[in-house]
């Protein structure tokens, strides 16, 4: 292999895991939620939306730079998602599971519209100054925005991470996703942690909106995309497991980014679906979930 | 003083109560004032604002007042055949035509078939009109124009090779196919040929495989929102050819360099229309298209929309009538001058009913769009990457 060749693999393969990341970011949310309440989120995407229109709306009024709307978009992810699981999949009660199908279908739908009426349906984007500044390592260039969205990831998992093993809360959190009634047993208010974990999930697919939104422009339906992506990672990792969806988002972005330089970008999207067919064909529980034997 | 104040009022007023007497002339008219095409629909209002301005300032047509009707096709194929299902049954004479191909070519055949003339005035899909209908008349220059502009460029420079990014819509397969075709009689190879779907958004591997190559020229074909977002993964790649370009669209539109910034910088781009041309009027249309959109620039989108309402005033008057039958002949032997350029529909190359128009590049040099071909726009020289 050659230099030139050399060069293009490594970089197709940076970038590959940066755009992973992202990937893994919102995959994450959608796995916490799965495994806390049992809950599929079909507005996940429309959640991210919200994120780059937050941080659209800032830049364009106060021109305020896009990585401190963080400061505004992921508490208002927060306190959405609060109030989302308190007014609305909170009542579902026992047809929580099926139910929140239907509700986080219609969530997304009124989302995506919000949206449209608000901004119009046209693709906006914003220009920042470092929005093609880039860092040379070794012949490999590496975007600044692009990395600084990776170091976001990684900093928002770790943090997720501190917080589900090394606090209380994450204790009463992880109980409630292994036995529900088990923790409500014990003393857990397993309704308040419900809706902090969709609150937590909410605020993560923001957090994605807005580190994604000095690399790409915004419009009421980009969700879409994203939740299709969430969906991919998480079965890639197996539902509910949240260092599955980490690999999964990271393995995602590397099969998009090389099956595109490699083979042709016309199917692009087809590379990460038939990995999806490919783990629920063979390996249903995914990549890395335990095998559930059932009786 | 007064006196001839009060008989020019008396006087204008008389023809104007003419004019009213058998109520406006309604012209149809489909653009997208919504959705993702809605930045080149702001421009074609522009446009056909100011166009209706002249015709009526200059007393209508017939006698009587000129309007629009407009409809909207909300950016989407099955709006748009609504919007000219609707526009047929209201009885308008022709009707204006836009825009992106993939939704223009639907409306326009479905207006053939209602035998109801479509002028197209924006989209340049070479199918519109290749082999087109008796009822569907273009104005504007064919997405072959787009790529045989860009591609002189590359000729006349020397390029060997060159590499084509598009989208897979109806507008950016027929500039890259046309593409394709002139590189091969001009012996320039294509080392890479990639087309994308809607809504890709990351364009990185592609443009890894591209520097690989390391092409002269790279060409790109796309709308708004994927012009900006190709030009900045292809800075942030370090992708180096000796030119940029864009076919037009996106490209061409201010917020592109905009949105763009610093990454549009050096970027030639083919476009349809541009101020510095020197038709009789283009400077004066510039100046009120500018007025018309508060201030912005107009891109070439609003120049066509106007040339489109002169051009529907005159075949009407011309026709003598509104009758559809009458203004599809009249609209036949049309030979006019406008500010956006001469129009005369023609039979040549397969094309049918196709005004034969060469197109004109520009670079963006400090931020904004100089023209740099061809000769007849007294050039600026052409700034290369390398």
């Amino acid at each position: 292999m050659d230099q030139v060749a050399l060069t293009a693999l490594l970089q197709t393969l940076a970038q590959g895991l940066l755009t992973g990341g992202l990937y893994a970011l919102i995959g994450t949310g959608l796995s916490l939620i799965f495994g806390v309440m049992q809950v599929i989120n079909f507005a996940h995407g429309d959640f991210l939306a919200i994120g780059m229109f937050i941080t659209l709306a800032l830049f364009r009024t106060f021109h305020l730079d896009p990585y401190f709307s963080l400061l505004v978009a992921a508490p208002f992810g927060f306190a959405l998602g609060f109030v989302i699981q308190r007014l609305v999949l909170a009542r579902l009660g026992d047809r929580l599971r099926e139910g929140s199908m239907l509700a986080t279908l219609g969530l997304g739908l009124i989302i995506s519209n919000t949206l449209l009426l608000t901004f119009g349906a046209q693709p906006q984007s914003i220009n920042v100054p470092y929005a093609t500044s880039t860092f040379q390592l070794g012949g490999v260039q590496i975007s600044i925005p692009l990395l600084i969205a990776g170091l976001g990831t990684a900093v928002a998992i770790g943090g997720l991470n501190l917080l589900l093993y090394r606090t209380e809360l994450g204790r009463a959190i992880r109980a409630t996703a292994q036995n529900p009634l088990g923790a409500e047993l014990q003393g857990v208010k397993t309704g308040s942690i419900q809706a902090i974990v969709f609150g937590l999930g909410v605020a993560f697919a923001a957090i994605a909106g807005v580190l994604l939104m000095p690399l790409l422009y915004a419009f009421p339906t980009v969700g879409e995309n994203y939740t299709t992506k969430a969906f991919i990672v998480t079965v890639l990792g197996g539902l509910g497991n949240l260092p599955g969806a980490i690999v999964g988002g990271l393995v995602l972005g590397m099969i998009e980014s090389l099956g595109a330089f490699y083979i042709s970008n016309n199917y692009r999207d087809a590379y990460g679906l038939i990995a999806f067919l490919l783990v629920l064909l063979l390996r249903p529980e995914g990549l890395f979930g335990r095998t559930v034997k059932r009786v | 003083m007064r006196q001839t104040l009060t008989l020019s009022l008396a006087l204008s007023l008389s023809a104007l109560s003419a004019a009213q007497a058998q109520g406006p002339i309604k012209i149809g008219a489909i653009t997208s004032i919504t959705g993702r095409f809605a930045e080149f629909g702001k421009m074609q209002l522009a446009g056909f604002k100011v166009g209706l301005d002249e015709v009526n300032r200059r007393g209508g047509v017939l006698g009587r007042r000129v309007e629009l009707v407009i409809e909207d096709n909300a950016s989407d194929v099955n709006k748009g055949l609504a919007a000219a299902e609707r526009l047929v049954n209201a009885g308008v004479p022709l009707v204006l035509n836009e825009y992106s191909s993939s939704l223009v070519k639907a409306q326009a055949q479905y207006l053939a078939r209602q035998k109801v003339p479509a002028l197209v005035f924006s989209s340049s899909g070479d199918d519109i009109t290749k082999p087109g209908s008796d009822y569907i008349f273009r104005l504007n220059q064919p997405a072959t124009e787009y790529a045989r502009a860009i591609l002189n460029i590359f000729r006349d420079h020397k390029f060997k090779t060159m590499a084509i990014i598009a989208g897979t819509g109806a507008f950016e397969k027929s500039v890259a196919d046309a593409a394709q075709d002139i590189a091969k009689e001009y012996g320039i190879t294509v080392v890479e040929d990639q087309r994308y779907d809607k809504g890709l958004t990351d364009f990185r591997p592609v443009l890894n495989r591209i520097k690989a190559k390391n092409p002269d020229g790279i060409l790109m074909v796309s709308y708004a929102e994927d012009s900006v977002t190709l030009m900045r993964q292809a800075r942030e790649v370090g992708v180096k050819p000796r030119l940029f370009a864009g076919g037009a669209a996106g490209f061409a539109l201010p917020e592109f360099v905009k949105d763009a910034g610093s990454a549009a910088e050096n970027v030639v781009t083919a476009t349809a229309w541009i101020p510095q041309l020197r038709y009789p009027g283009t400077q004066k249309l510039n100046v009120e298209l500018k007025k018309a959109l508060g201030g912005q620039d107009p891109s070439y989108h609003a120049a066509q929309a106007y040339a489109a309402v002169l051009v529907a005033a005159e075949a009407i008057r011309r026709a003598g009538s509104t009758d559809r039958e009458k203004v599809k002949a009249a609209l036949n032997t049309l030979n006019m001058q406008t500010a956006f350029g001469p129009i005369q529909f023609k039979d040549f190359n397969g094309f049918r009913n196709q005004n034969p128009l060469t197109m004109i590049a520009q670079q963006v040099q400090n931020g904004a769009f100089v023209p740099v071909y061809p000769k007849s726009v007294v050039p600026r020289p052409i700034k290369f990457e390398r």
